[in-house]
């Protein structure tokens, strides 16, 4: 199937029904022997089987969506671990091996995490720095075979608004946003004290088609449901992606093991949904078990959207 | 004439132009370098501390804050290092091995660096060895480590170990960053946890105080 239809496809499905994403990628390849704090992407050419495998096993637990293996893509993060040079070639990778595994059964959505650091004027990185770098990193995306973009864990509404700009340039028909938020004393905010309300602003100003939350600290999925009316509040017509991880991070015997079960995601998608999420998937710790879980609640053909608007998604 | 409760302010609220002017004239009134350290500069990141404590400001305004300290601390530091002062404690910071994160180790700095501490900043990828050796030359009484990955975490509970083997009196070792907690400080036997910069300066002053 072309890529154009492809993309018409998710749109109408997004009209229809729930999605269902994935899970974490860096938590899955560190069970396949990733070192700690090492370039997960130079896998996508390195051991390509090794990815394939992190998503066949989502695939096979019923995501809808498959993410490539890009969260640290960019030329900034890339040359932080030493690797020069190679954006196109690891991006381009990475969407392929999404591509084979899913086929037409399944969409690809290319990810592009934050650069690392902080645009000025807070920081010392140029805005055109940086949105030269999601630019080429979405290209290769785009050109690897991915249907959309996730722009995610973002903090600062600006480099999002870049990052969403950029993969619309390199000509992505959907562009997907989400912001890692936390709770504080005045709500949830990003770590730059960005309301979801404003977050979701500026990513649609950038011509986001879809917007939410993944990751965030210290969130529980009671949190994550009250967040998500909050997004879909801020959100109007636009549908709203959560990806919550699982729980927050504990040290067990020498290994980092999560709090929230799959069970228990299980237990909060009816939640997430009835606060009028409309694709939703995992963050850091969720694995192919937390999918399996959604999936037959996420993916239920009778659910109702709570949603008042549900056909508000504009077919291309 | 320029009061010193007016550079507060103007730390405090990241007036770069008026931090630097300020910092002139009272020092051009007789205020010694070290008295507008000690009586404007750290009382203004103080504020700023407790507001970011508090969520009344966030990573922005703590930046633009900081960025106003440091331009008088550009005037200050040079006239402090001719007339021989120097800073009461030296503290150690860095982002733990594997990790390349650097934005909470280095807000934590400023924050450091704002309580009138000298900050030895390691950077990111920081292994044991390396925190222990700078520890050692630079007479430190206190390490900070920093994560962000939860894959880390486990770097953390080895650095942790290995400073606390070496055994180097009166050296505190504390950690913090998006995936830790006081549990988790605790189980891996850290001196203490701060959940955010506001906080890692009140337990700086706490474990450094001299023992009652």
């Amino acid at each position: 199937m072309p890529q154009t239809d492809r993309s018409l496809a998710l749109r109408t499905a997004l009209a229809l029904r729930p999605l269902l994403g994935d899970g974490a990628t860096g938590t899955q390849l560190q069970e396949l022997g990733l070192a700690p704090g090492a370039c997960g992407e130079l896998w996508n050419t390195q051991f390509p089987d090794r990815i394939r495998r992190v998503h066949r096993r989502y695939f096979e637990a019923g995501a809808d969506l498959l993410t490539t293996n890009t969260f640290g893509g960019t030329s900034f993060v890339l040359e932080s671990h030493g690797v020069t040079g190679r954006v196109a070639e690891l991006n381009y990778a990475a969407a392929r091996l999404a591509r084979e595994i899913a086929g037409d059964r399944a969409w690809v959505l290319g990810d592009l995490g934050p650069f690392g650091g902080l645009l000025e004027p807070l920081g010392d990185t140029p805005p055109e720095l940086a949105a030269a770098a999601f630019r080429a990193q979405a290209d290769a995306l785009l050109a690897g075979g991915a249907d959309a973009l996730l722009v995610e864990t973002m903090s600062d509404p600006a480099e999002a608004a870049l990052a969403v700009q950029a993969a619309k340039a390199a000509g992505a028909d959907l562009v997907f946003a989400t912001f890692t938020f936390q709770k504080t004393a005045v709500g949830y905010r990003t770590m730059m004290g960005t309301t979801a309300a404003a977050a979701v602003a500026a990513v649609v100003a950038a011509g986001a088609d879809l917007v939410g939350a993944n990751c965030g600290t210290a969130l529980s999925l009671a949190d994550y449901a009250h967040l998500t009316a909050e997004l879909v509040a801020a959100a109007g017509a636009l549908p709203v992606i959560v990806q919550p991880n699982a729980g927050s991070p504990r040290l067990v015997d020498g290994r980092i093991s999560y709090a929230e079960s799959a069970a228990q995601f299980a237990a909060a998608a009816p939640h997430l949904l009835a606060a009028g999420a409309r694709l939703v998937g995992g963050c850091c710790g969720s694995t192919p078990a937390h999918i399996a879980a959604l999936a037959p609640i996420v993916k239920a053909p009778s659910r109702p959207f709570p949603h008042p608007q549900p056909a508000s998604i504009t077919l291309a | 004439m320029a009061e010193l409760t007016e550079l507060t302010t103007a730390v405090a609220t990241g007036q770069r132009a008026a931090t630097l002017r300020l910092t002139q004239e009272l020092l051009a009134a007789g205020h010694t370098p070290s008295s507008l350290v000690e009586r404007a500069l750290v009382p203004g990141m103080a504020i700023v501390g407790e507001q970011f404590k508090r969520n009344e400001i966030f990573v922005p305004e703590m930046l633009i804050a900081a960025r106003a300290m440091k331009e008088a601390l550009k005037i200050l530091e040079p006239l402090l290092i001719a007339a021989g002062i120097k800073p009461k404690y030296t503290v150690i910071i860095g982002t733990v091995q594997g990790d390349l994160h650097d934005i909470g180790k280095n807000l934590i700095s400023m924050m450091w660096r704002g309580a009138g501490f000298a900050v030895v900043d390691l950077g990111t990828n920081v292994s044991a060895e390396r925190y222990l050796a700078a520890a050692l030359e630079h007479q430190a009484r206190l390490i900070g480590l920093s994560a962000l990955l939860t894959t880390t975490m486990p770097a953390m509970k080895e650095t942790v170990r290995v400073l606390k083997a070496a055994g180097v009196p009166h050296l505190r070792v504390v950690v913090g960053g998006a995936p830790i907690t006081q549990q988790f400080a605790d189980e891996i036997g850290a001196d203490g946890y701060a959940a955010d910069a506001g906080s890692a300066v009140e337990l700086a002053h706490r474990l450094l105080a001299p023992a009652a």
